[in-house]
């Protein structure tokens, strides 16, 4: 390796986290640590009736008794859950404003430094945002719009109070609160997040999307997400993540479930650029996210497009449950990791009905000195005749202290159904840089275009409104200035 | 029983008991075993296993009447007969065949490229009852051909052998495991290739039913030299193929490669793996596998790649075919890498016999169990085109005969 690409691989790995500022708002929040009062005093800071309280508690009982998944290849220290508090809203929020003009103007401005203008961006691009600030929603617009159709999206909050019967039906129905020790403990502790609710032939005529955003140092965000789409509709959700600059680790446990029935279609999009920790490795957001469609009806499909730059440890496995005939699942990856960041994502595809497809797309770039890792999992059980998987994950390798894992699980039990895997592991074509600097490219932009060409498959599936802030995120985590 | 009072009670049987160093080892192996959950969903070497017969077995070891038979052919050629895992003692220019030593266990229990919870592995050398040792002597060209016989049922062979391939030394080595007997053999190869030899290792699988063979083999490679290892696995009964390879200096080369057959409701688990330890090796595994009936089989390919091993190539393969409904056959293609001047990758299928194939030779007139079994022969034709001894070539031909008779 010659001097110039040392030099531009030392620059790309020092790159300074862009949207590293916090937000100055008292926070109301009680006690560190998780025990039953906490979860007594979430319970009644939202108003929630019984069942739900009961639900939370059982959830709890079951975490106590549970261990951490230990399968990722990730090295972390031990997670402290009584050093966390467990609730935080900004103060003045037991009130909800009812338009922009009421809420506070730091959090406004907060949003413009990341580029997220509400009121431009709600004319501009078309988009409904229900933004999440420290597990609370600040604003929902477009709501009336999407009212007319018979569209639900509001927090979980609100569909627990509004819509019991959906929630105690569909909540926790695809992830068990006892499916794993982070399910079990965001079912315990969840504070808020989004409720879609897409009723029979609809086609929702925008993105819906939710920006998180962490901010009160030490409060573990535990959102919750439920999307159901009724018979033959259709939804595209996008959820971005950026959260500001620490030192101390913080914990984000999301549960997403997403339940199509016959026909519906689903698109969940995700772009997570959080706080991945300093040069040195220090500080930085813990991300252990489960989620998980299942294609309930025939004819359904959940496809997930994630761009993951960010965390100082990533541990997300979307995955599709194809119970319906015919049913489609997808998944695209995009995961770049740099300095002392880990990386553990993949999906898992579970074949259950006929003719079900399933295809993976996943594209792993490892710099300085982090770990990236694809984990998934393509099963087909028994019943699941002529079902076709077709998977394919690829790693770049920037530098060579970095380490790119591919550990795929694939188990047949149909002799009918057909799998295909592949993967490739290797460096930046030396060929190709060479051609590109000869047509007159600098090292830093051939190299990003090369790796924006390598990840051209999955950018793809963004939706525009994504595309570019993907892009962008793309050649920030690789090179700095150079767009 | 558990693993403590068994291993107490047969002590005198066992190899090395009276070492301390040994029996310290033994006392943290016994130790791994009372600590374990026998966790089955994360623990490779458990999986589709029957954990009752293997790990709760009664023990029983016969010392064979018979020695075993080494026969100096013609030149440079060799054939053993090595009973209930026994060999006796040969020596001449060109090999040494003596008994291990407890050297050569303390080497190998240094050794961490197996998992400490390959309980398989553990069981080896804690009951460890027989084995030899094969030198083969600098700058010679040898070939062997070991069967394996077992002369009683019931019997738990706990076997470890050594093989060194000395500097420039090249050795081809068959073995054969057809055993029509109900015992139980567990085997583990210990070979070493010294700079710029070559070892050419066949394992010829065919055992009955109820015999179970669980063979675990680590190799290690220096400088230019060559490791080859195929497996062909016929067997009726349980057959547990694991096997590691490590590249210890520069341009050295892994090849493992193995076929299985299976059928009714046996079980076979395979795994390879191959650490780069060095620049510029080469590695290469390929497995393939036809299950039919209720038939299991796992595969479990592993490359580690570690940072001082740049310009490696690594490469693997696993393809599958069910033949029936109640068939199932995992597989987990794993690339670890922490060097970024690299080629590796790895490809799985897995999937019945290509429809259109099976069309396209009916159209000519063919029946479909004969379509079938042209295509499945097809599947495995490069690996039994790259046998290149005769004789060993017509053996799996009438093998894979037999097999295909039974296919409908």
């Amino acid at each position: 390796m010659n001097s110039e690409t040392l030099n531009t691989l030392d620059s790309l790995s020092k790159n300074k986290y862009k949207y590293g500022f916090v937000t100055d708002i008292d926070a109301d929040k009680p006690k560190k640590g998780l025990n039953e009062d906490i979860i007594k005093f979430i319970s009644s800071k939202k108003n929630e009736p019984k069942w739900m309280l009961d639900w939370r508690l059982k959830a709890y009982s079951k975490w106590k008794k549970m261990k951490e998944p230990g399968w990722a290849n990730l090295k972390f220290p031990k997670i402290d859950y009584q050093d966390i508090y467990y609730y935080s809203a900004p103060k003045g929020f037991d009130k909800k404003p009812k338009d922009l003009s009421e809420v506070d103007p730091k959090l406004i401005e907060t949003y413009n430094k990341l580029g997220i203008p509400l009121e431009e961006q709600k004319v501009l691009a078309g988009v409904a945002v229900d933004v999440v600030f420290d597990s609370v929603s600040v604003a929902t617009t477009y709501k009336g719009e999407l009212e007319k159709l018979g569209i639900i999206f509001c927090s979980i909050g609100e569909a627990i109070q509004n819509h019991p019967d959906l929630i105690k039906k569909y909540l926790g129905s695809v992830i068990p609160p006892g499916d794993h020790s982070f399910s079990a403990l965001n079912s315990a502790v969840f504070t808020d997040g989004s409720f879609v609710y897409i009723p029979e032939g609809v086609k929702c005529p925008m993105e819906l999307s939710t920006y998180f955003r962490i901010n009160a140092e030490n409060t573990g965000q535990f959102e919750r997400t439920l999307i159901i789409a009724d018979k033959g509709s259709y939804v595209s959700y996008l959820e971005g993540c950026t959260a500001p600059k620490r030192d101390d680790n913080q914990l984000h446990a999301a549960n997403v479930e997403l339940i199509a029935l016959e026909g519906a279609e689903i698109k969940y999009s995700t772009v997570q650029n959080w706080y991945p920790g300093d040069e040195e490795g220090k500080g930085g957001i813990y991300n252990f996210v489960t989620k998980r469609g299942l294609c309930a009806g025939k004819n359904s499909k959940i496809s997930w497009t994630q761009v993951e730059t960010g965390s100082a440890i990533t541990w997300k496995y979307p995955s599709c449950i194809l119970k319906g005939d015919n049913s489609i699942g997808e998944f695209y990856s995009v995961a770049i990791t740099n300095n002392f960041q880990q990386a553990d994502t993949g999906t898992k595809m579970t074949h259950i009905g006929k003719n079900t497809k399933s295809k993976i797309i996943s594209k792993g770039i490892s710099l300085g000195k982090s770990q990236n890792t694809y984990r998934g999992e393509v099963s087909f059980l028994r019943k699941a005749d002529k079902a076709r998987n077709y998977t394919q994950c690829d790693s770049l390798l920037v530098g060579n202290k970095c380490g790119a894992h591919t550990v795929p699980y694939i188990d047949s039990k149909n002799n009918t159904a057909v799998i295909e895997h592949e993967a490739s592991t290797s460096k930046i074509n030396e060929d190709q840089l060479y051609y590109c600097r000869q047509r007159g490219l600098s090292h830093e932009e051939a190299v990003s275009l090369i790796v924006n060409g390598f990840c051209k498959q999955v950018l793809q599936e963004l939706p525009m409104e994504f595309a570019v802030e993907a892009q962008k995120l793309v050649s920030i985590s690789l090179e700095g200035s150079v767009g | 029983m558990n693993i403590q009072d068994n291993y107490l009670k047969n002590k005198k049987n066992i190899f090395f008991s009276e070492n301390k160093d040994i029996q310290t080892h033994r006392n943290k192996l016994i130790n791994i075993f009372e600590n374990d959950r026998f966790d089955k969903k994360n623990n490779e070497s458990l999986k589709n296993i029957n954990l009752k017969n293997f790990i709760d077995f009664k023990y029983k070891y016969l010392i064979p009447e018979e020695t075993s038979v080494i026969k100096n052919n013609h030149e440079n050629s060799y054939s053993i007969v090595s009973v209930n895992g026994q060999c006796s003692s040969f020596k001449d220019d060109k090999i040494e065949i003596t008994k291990i030593l407890d050297e050569d266990y303390n080497d190998f229990s240094k050794n961490d490229t197996i998992e400490n919870n390959d309980h398989f592995v553990n069981l080896n050398s804690l009951f460890l009852n027989c084995g030899f040792k094969i030198v083969i002597k600098k700058n010679n060209n040898i070939k062997i051909k070991i069967s394996n016989i077992i002369t009683d049922d019931d019997l738990t062979i706990f076997q470890k052998n050594n093989y060194i391939c000395e500097e420039g030394s090249s050795l081809n080595l068959i073995e054969e495991y057809e055993n029509k007997n109900n015992s139980t053999s567990n085997i583990l190869n210990v070979i070493k290739l010294e700079r710029n030899s070559q070892l050419n290792h066949f394992l010829i699988q065919d055992n009955s039913p109820n015999h179970n063979l669980i063979i675990t083999s680590h190799s290690s490679c220096k400088k230019d030299s060559t490791f080859t290892q195929k497996v062909y696995n016929f067997s009726e009964g349980y057959v547990r193929n694991f096997h590691y390879s490590e590249l210890i200096e520069a341009n050295s080369e892994a090849d493992l490669q193995g076929i299985f057959f299976l059928k009714d409701n046996n079980t076979s688990n395979n795994k390879t793996f191959v650490k780069h330890l060095a620049e510029d090796c080469k590695s290469n595994q390929v497995y393939k596998g036809i299950l039919n009936d209720r038939s299991k089989a796992t595969y479990f390919s592993n490359t580690h790649v570690d940072q001082v091993a740049q310009k490696t190539e690594g490469y693997q393969l696993s393809k599958g075919i069910l033949l029936s409904d109640n068939a199932s056959y995992f597989s987990k293609p794993e690339l670890k890498i922490y060097a970024d001047d690299v080629k590796c990758s790895h490809g799985s299928t897995i999937g019945p016999i290509d429809e259109n194939a099976i069309f396209y030779l009916r159209s000519r007139g063919m029946s479909k169990i004969a379509a079938t079994k042209i295509l499945i022969s097809s599947f495995i034709n490069e690996e039994l085109n790259s046998i290149d001894n005769e004789q060993m070539s017509e053996m799996i031909q009438n093998k894979l005969v037999r097999y295909l008779s039974k296919v409908k």
